[in-house]
């Protein structure tokens, strides 16, 4: 492949060397291992409340629609586990910390948590915090992004490449067979892979 | 107990490795090959289909391991999550460089060598390229010409199987090409806008490989599942383990030792003549000796020459073969990383489905016809066009079921170019034995000193230039030329530190790829090259090997080996 030119550019990263899977019948029965697996984990940074609160969110911002949502993909568990495995320290403490945040600006605004605030209370709160990151994203580059910056990025992450997200919102697919080189859009099913 | 014994031994699995095996027992020697590292099952080791919610970091890579184990392998795109295990644990396999003149050396080692995660682009050389170092003296001249080895490129490719577009270039000379993948939307877009201004002097066309875009000699078309480096259970792509060594195996000649540390090359002083190999077991660590009339170093660049430095002995006290004291000297790399990215606008209501793996490739244009003033030799450029997928969402604004359905939505059409730069011979980057570090095996380390000079730093300044200019004529937008700070090594194309020559004063090896003071004694991958050019050297390397092991076996059979 070529190289990190192809990283370089978001625009081309369709070119990237995907993230493979099997046949459609093995598929989803290694998915249904790797759930097995997952479930079986017990958390080791967040708490139950934290944990909650990272689920509730990462739902608001993948929610389920006609296909499921974050929180069936398990998402907080993914982000628990990189912020268990993967994290430095200072990086599990800003996210913690921003995840902190979130409860004071709730607490602050309504007088109560993020979990127990309305609906309409979290959106509230959810667009103001994602205004702010887009904002400081247009600004320089900044040695620590935004809480919520890296809350979306997890959540999209963590769901694409989760078995319920990659299969049945974006159908990806592990052998496409063939290579269509400027296709009309639409004509296959599988989204835009990012892998 | 008596060493064993064999005609030849072939040190090295890999892409070289691989051809010295195949020629050497089908040419009817039996044959030892040791490997240094473990042995490869694909059925358990290869991973190109494994969905991302099986890997632990869902592709993200256990970045302490990482940092801990393969510090100096973590910067090769394809050292990841997936294929990581492919490449050295670094602390096991140390090397030192001056701490002004980083050298990221990228290994592997396993029965496959690196060629499992090999880049695959194959382009043959031209006598622009093998004239160049007698042109403007920047080396010695190499002792083949490209009437030398068009046989053997013949030969190693239709064996392989290269997909590619015939272009009838002079400095880019066609092969026997299996039917050309296909250029994208965007790719065709740059092509033409590309042709409308600066034909026929650059040309843009789909990268040639060495993936088989039809059935070839039993192996399976390649199905575009996008990730080679991690394996292909088709062997659809060349790598030694499904093309190569098999051919070896099935002539009942071939034994492959896995887990074989070569330490040095015994010398006969009396005999004038390579005995055999001193082995550490890998695993044992118990010293070992294994016998051969011939010996074949396919080593990779820095390794066969590490093993000649180490070959130490009263004829030859800084080196085996190494009188001209050329060995170790004249490390090159190519110079990586001048470019430019831009939008494609248009062509929304179009896409591509399966994930082709390979991109485009510009074959060198400067100092071809009209001379360059500001610097010698020349560059290619890879690289290639698509539309991002669903990771743009995470930096959209919004949330919920809007942003859901934005990541089944294709982003705008994008392209690269990504230079690739010839690097002149210079015989102040070198190679020495490290005077205190030695590897897991003890084996001594490697010390690199090696450094771009002003004409490599110059080449990839004008990539950025040309690379920019031609978007512009594709009609690009948000054109953005860059210069990667690369370090040599990171391109993975080092070669050089033992270098082929007319003349044993000043060259390691003969035009065979045979060590001028010994004579039984051959190198034949990336160390043995006099130049670089700026095309991915690996098909010549396996071109060299099958033209050496084809002469070695004819002298054993004039009886002068």
């Amino acid at each position: 492949m070529n190289r990190r030119d192809l990283v370089r550019a978001l625009g081309t990263a369709a070119l990237l060397p995907p993230l493979s899977g099997l046949s459609p019948g093995r598929l989803a029965a290694t998915g249904r291992r790797a759930h097995r697996r997952a479930r079986s984990r017990d958390l080791q940074v967040l708490d139950p409340h934290q944990s909650e609160t990272v689920a509730t969110m990462a739902e608001l911002i993948i929610p389920a629609t006609d296909t499921p949502g974050a929180r069936a993909a398990q998402v907080d568990r993914f982000i628990d586990l990189l912020l268990a495995e993967w994290a430095t320290d200072d990086d599990r403490a800003s996210f913690l910390a921003g995840l902190a945040d979130v409860d004071a600006r709730a607490h602050t605004a309504f007088g109560t948590d993020f979990l127990t605030a309305t609906e309409a209370q979290r959106a509230t709160l959810l667009t103001q915090l994602d205004t702010e990151a887009q904002e400081r994203r247009t600004g320089k580059a900044d040695a620590q992004p935004p809480f919520f910056q890296r809350m979306k990025f997890l959540t999209v992450y963590g769901y694409c490449t989760s078995e319920v997200g990659a299969t049945a919102e974006l159908h990806y697919q592990t052998i496409p067979g063939s290579y269509d080189a400027c296709s009309e859009l639409g004509r296959w099913r599988a989204g835009p892979g990012d892998y | 107990m008596a060493a064993p014994s064999f005609d030849a031994i072939v040190v090295g699995s890999g892409i070289t490795g691989g051809w010295a095996a195949k020629e050497l027992c089908e040419r009817g020697l039996k044959t030892l090959v040791l490997e240094a590292g473990r042995p490869i099952d694909p059925a358990r080791d290869y991973v190109e289909h494994v969905p991302p919610w099986e890997m632990k970091f869902r592709g993200f890579g256990d970045r302490k391991a990482l940092e801990r184990d393969q510090f100096i392998q973590r910067h090769c795109y394809a050292c990841n999550e997936y294929s990581g295990k492919f490449f050295v644990n670094d602390r096991e396999n140390p090397y030192t460089f001056d701490a002004d003149k980083p050298f990221h050396w990228i290994r592997g080692r396993q029965v496959g060598g690196k060629s499992i995660m090999w880049g695959r682009q194959v382009y043959r050389w031209s006598d622009l390229d093998f004239e160049a170092n007698a042109r403007d003296g920047f080396g010695v001249d190499w002792p083949i010409r490209y009437a030398d080895i068009a046989p053997w490129y013949d030969y190693v490719e239709e064996f392989i199987g290269i997909s590619g577009e015939a272009l009838g270039l002079p400095q880019l000379p066609d092969g026997k090409f299996l039917p050309p993948m296909a250029l994208n939307c965007a790719e065709q877009v740059v092509r033409d806008g590309v042709a409308k201004r600066f034909a026929p002097e650059r040309v843009v066309t789909i990268g040639r490989v060495a993936i088989l875009t039809a059935p070839h000699r039993g192996r399976a078309a390649c199905h575009y599942c996008g990730p080679c480096e991690r394996g292909c259970i088709t062997h659809s792509y060349f790598n030694s383990i499904g093309v190569t060594l098999p051919v070896a195996r099935a002539t009942g000649r071939l034994t492959l030792r896995p887990y074989s540390v070569v330490h040095s090359v015994i010398y006969d002083e009396q005999r004038d003549r390579a005995a055999g190999v001193r082995v550490i077991d890998g695993q044992t660590h118990e010293p070992l000796e294994f016998r051969a009339r011939i010996v074949f170093l396919c080593a990779s660049t820095l390794e066969s020459t590490r093993i000649l430095l180490n070959s130490k002995g009263p004829r030859f006290p800084t080196g085996l073969a190494n009188s001209s004291g050329e060995l170790g000297r004249n490390l090159m790399d190519h110079a990586m990383g001048g470019g430019a990215n831009g939008a494609i606008p248009g062509m929304e209501d179009r896409t591509v489905h399966g994930n082709r793996p390979n991109g485009i490739y510009v074959p060198r244009f400067r100092n071809v016809k009209t001379p360059s003033p500001d610097f010698l030799r020349g560059y290619g450029f890879q690289g290639g066009g698509g539309r991002g997928g669903w990771g743009r969402a995470a930096s959209q604004p919004g949330f919920g079921a809007e942003l859901k359905r934005a990541l089944l939505k294709p982003g705008p059409w994008g392209f690269s170019f990504y230079g690739f730069g010839e690097c002149l011979p210079r015989p102040t980057n070198y190679v020495e034995l490290d005077p205190e570090k030695v590897d897991a095996w003890g084996v001594p380390a490697l010390r690199i000193h090696c450094q771009w000079s002003d004409n490599e730093r110059k080449l990839l300044h004008d990539m950025s230039v040309s690379a920019a200019e031609m978007l512009e004529a594709a009609g690009a937008r948000d054109i953005q030329p860059f210069v990667d700070d690369n370090p040599p090594g990171l391109t993975i194309h080092e070669m050089g530190t033992a270098r082929m020559g007319r003349d044993p004063k000043t060259s390691v090896l003969n035009a065979h790829n045979q060590c001028h003071d010994v004579k039984n004694l051959f190198v034949t991958d990336g160390a043995c090259m006099a130049s670089t050019a700026c095309q991915n050297p690996s098909i010549t390397y396996m071109a060299l090997t099958a033209r050496a092991a084809a002469y070695a076996v004819e002298a054993m059979k004039r009886h002068e080996l």
